[in-house]
């Protein structure tokens, strides 16, 4: 009798922990689980973030545990959006400082091109470069609210959100140093861009998060903090002039 | 006695004007300081520029010359020029110092004056605030604790009925002793009520269990891979506010919502060295980065990559575009990726149970990043025509021609108050596989 029992009882322990066993391994933390079709998972065609060393059986040692996501090709240009727009998407016309290889880890190999003089020329000639962005009546609304986005995304964590360099990451004491966009009031444009391109002090380069036209847009932004006024000529004034013009020629 | 008076009363005032002048002394060195100097001096820290705590003393003991510090603040050139130990000075970082020739004698002085009143923080806290990063808590598992009751149940019937069949035999051997040597087959057999019963609940719950189990293959919510840094995600967007687009910077962009460059990274931590247990981890970023913080910082140029593991991984036959939901659609990244703010542990796939409990979310049932969760939330997902304003006005276009194509079919599509993604064929197979 109790070999029976014994039989039955087994029998049966053994049947749920089979059945348990074969979906168990959901529970480690580093496995995905179960996949319907494991291959179309990690397969062969190109996606981010993938490692082509390791493809189903075949292994490549020259790519395995290599970058994925690769750099665009030396010299070539991002082209997005207009026609207009295209002077935009130029390499920038100034060279990093040559100490910048150090200071901020701008490598040539990397592609930044750096100059060969030494000390700041120029990030100091940079103070003649001109916003390529026209505030006109008609964009300004939107080109600021651009601006805002962008510069809520990248800056306002360090240089707050009115510029007065008390954002999130100073109040919360981790970030220290940063300045004040009133105190920098004479500062050129083409220098708060340079600074943004490249990098400046404890500030490193933000040229791969922001492209030409993104920076310069923020450029018009941060002109907007720091000075009241800051705009195209304002729009009531020149339209009541037209009307009173209008109004001449009619009578 | 008038005379003494006359002393103390002279003193008293030459006591407070001197204060007065001191005050407001001090006060203009830390204005100066702060606008000035701040951005890349600290009184403690070595920054872009050189701690400056004390700094008169150093350069004294250093064998200065006198006045030679000033001239430094005022052009540091014509002073390392003329002075062997500026020169010396000159070189302990590569870029050089911004040249300040407007400020006075006195000016300069308020400032250091201010840099040496500042007390010596021994722990100067750099991120502390963060610094519970130690004891993170358990993620939940996601939990089919009902499957157990149901299995507890079912072995409890076993039991039971097992019991009575053992009690049952127990009085048959006292009956009949030759009976148990007739056989399993026997036994089975005139107990077969029992024994039948017992075998049709072990294969139900075999059944029930095979499907639940096959109800989980491709059901990915307890992935929560191995990190090369434990990187805390609610230290940097929760305390420190850094927007999710800051460092996942294609996000809004692009297909991918990209993995931050360790040059990203620099951008705080080259400052933020961390203490306790995030020293260990921020070196890492500096091996990645090649850069070394001594002598305030320099980049070797010798990086190297660090290997994260992906956690969010569709198969090859979905296309997923994040530009698409983030800057069209205007998802924001807590509908599918849960609080990050909040989220201590490593990235994993949120359950939707948690991505049900966050303020604003669309309400969904099937498990997070299975097609019937996508398929769900395209059938709730208001396409309005508001929302897209200032980005190029396409589905206003769409919302246009429906209304001028079929009016009926757009007031019924309009009859639960909104137009969903499906019904401007976000359902279709081949907006997603192809």
């Amino acid at each position: 009798m109790k070999k029976n029992f014994k039989a039955i009882s087994t029998k049966a322990l053994a049947l749920t922990f089979g059945i348990g066993t074969l979906f168990s391994c959901v529970s480690d933390k580093d496995s995905p689980g179960l996949e319907w079709m494991p291959d179309m998972y990690r397969s062969p065609a190109v996606e981010t973030y993938v490692d082509y060393g390791w493809v189903k059986e075949e292994v490549n040692p020259e790519a395995v545990m290599k970058q994925s996501a690769k750099h665009p090709p030396l010299a070539t240009i991002p082209y997005q959006g207009k026609v207009e727009d295209l002077e935009m998407y130029l390499p920038y016309h100034r060279k990093a400082s040559s100490f910048a290889a150090v200071t901020h880890g701008l490598q040539e190999k990397d592609g930044w091109r750096l100059t060969t003089e030494e000390g700041d020329a120029e990030y100091n000639a940079a103070a003649a470069d001109k916003n390529p962005i026209q505030l006109t009546e008609d964009n300004q609304k939107s080109i600021f609210s651009d601006g805002k986005e962008l510069y809520e995304i990248n800056c306002a964590h360090c240089h707050g959100e009115d510029g007065d360099g008390k954002g999130s990451m100073v109040q919360s004491g981790a970030y220290a140093g940063v300045p004040d966009y009133s105190n920098l009031k004479d500062l050129p444009d083409g220098q708060l861009f340079y600074s943004i391109y490249y990098g400046k002090g404890m500030m490193g380069a933000h040229a791969p998060l922001l492209n030409k036209k993104e920076i310069w847009t923020v450029v018009h932004y941060i002109n907007k903090l720091r000075f009241e006024d800051y705009g195209a000529a304002t729009p009531q004034k020149v339209e009541t002039d037209t009307t009173v013009v209008v109004e001449d020629t009619v009578q | 006695m008038f005379n003494m008076g006359n002393k103390g009363l002279f003193a008293l005032v030459l006591t407070l004007i001197m204060l007065t002048t001191f005050t407001s002394g001090a006060q203009e060195g830390e204005s100066i300081f702060n606008s000035k100097c701040a951005t890349c001096h600290q009184p403690h820290k070595d920054m872009t520029g050189p701690k400056l705590f004390e700094v008169r003393q150093k350069w004294e003991e250093g064998g200065a010359m006198e006045g030679s510090l000033h001239q430094w603040v005022r052009n540091w050139q014509v002073a390392a020029a003329t002075d062997p130990y500026a020169k010396e000075v000159s070189s302990w970082a590569a870029s050089s110092m911004t040249t300040f020739a407007d400020l006075t004698d006195e000016q300069i002085e308020a400032v250091f004056d201010y840099v040496d009143a500042q007390p010596k923080e021994e722990a100067v806290t750099p991120g502390d605030t963060g610094g519970n990063s130690g004891t993170s808590t358990p993620v939940e598992e996601e939990s089919l604790g009902w499957v157990w009751y149901v299995l507890g149940a079912v072995f409890l019937v076993l039991i039971i009925s097992l019991g009575g069949t053992k009690r049952q035999l127990q009085e048959m051997d006292e009956d009949n002793d030759s009976y148990i040597k007739v056989g399993s087959k026997a036994w089975i057999f005139k107990n077969r009520k029992y024994v039948g019963m017992g075998v049709l609940v072990v294969v139900m719950a075999g059944v029930v269990w095979l499907f639940l189990g096959l109800y989980q293959i491709g059901v990915v919510t307890a992935y929560q891979p191995s990190q090369p840094i434990a990187f805390p995600h609610d230290v940097h967007a929760g305390i420190n506010g850094i927007d999710c687009k800051y460092c996942h910077n294609s996000a809004n962009k692009s297909k991918t919502a990209g993995i931050p460059t360790t040059n990203v990274c620099m951008n705080c931590h080259k400052q933020v060295q961390g203490e306790g247990d995030q020293v260990e981890k921020i070196k890492k970023i500096y091996a990645s980065a090649g850069y070394s913080p001594e002598g305030g910082g320099k980049y070797s140029g010798e990086t190297e990559n660090i290997v994260w593991n992906k956690v969010h991984n569709l198969p090859d036959h979905v296309y997923f575009n994040h530009s698409q939901h983030v800057e069209i659609g205007g998802i924001d990244c807590k509908q599918c990726h849960g609080d990050m703010t909040k989220q201590n542990a490593l990235p994993r796939v949120v359950p939707v149970e948690e991505l049900n409990e966050i303020e604003g979310n669309i309400q969904l049932t099937k498990p997070t990043l299975t097609m019937g969760w996508c398929i769900e939330c395209h059938s709730e997902k208001e396409v309005s025509t508001g929302s897209l304003e200032g980005k190029g006005g396409y589905y206003d276009e769409i919302h246009k021609r429906l209304l001028e194509n079929d009016e009926s079919l757009y007031e019924e599509y309009l009859e639960d108050g909104k137009v969903t993604v499906s019904e401007l064929g976000g359902w279709e197979c081949a907006k997603c596989h192809y």
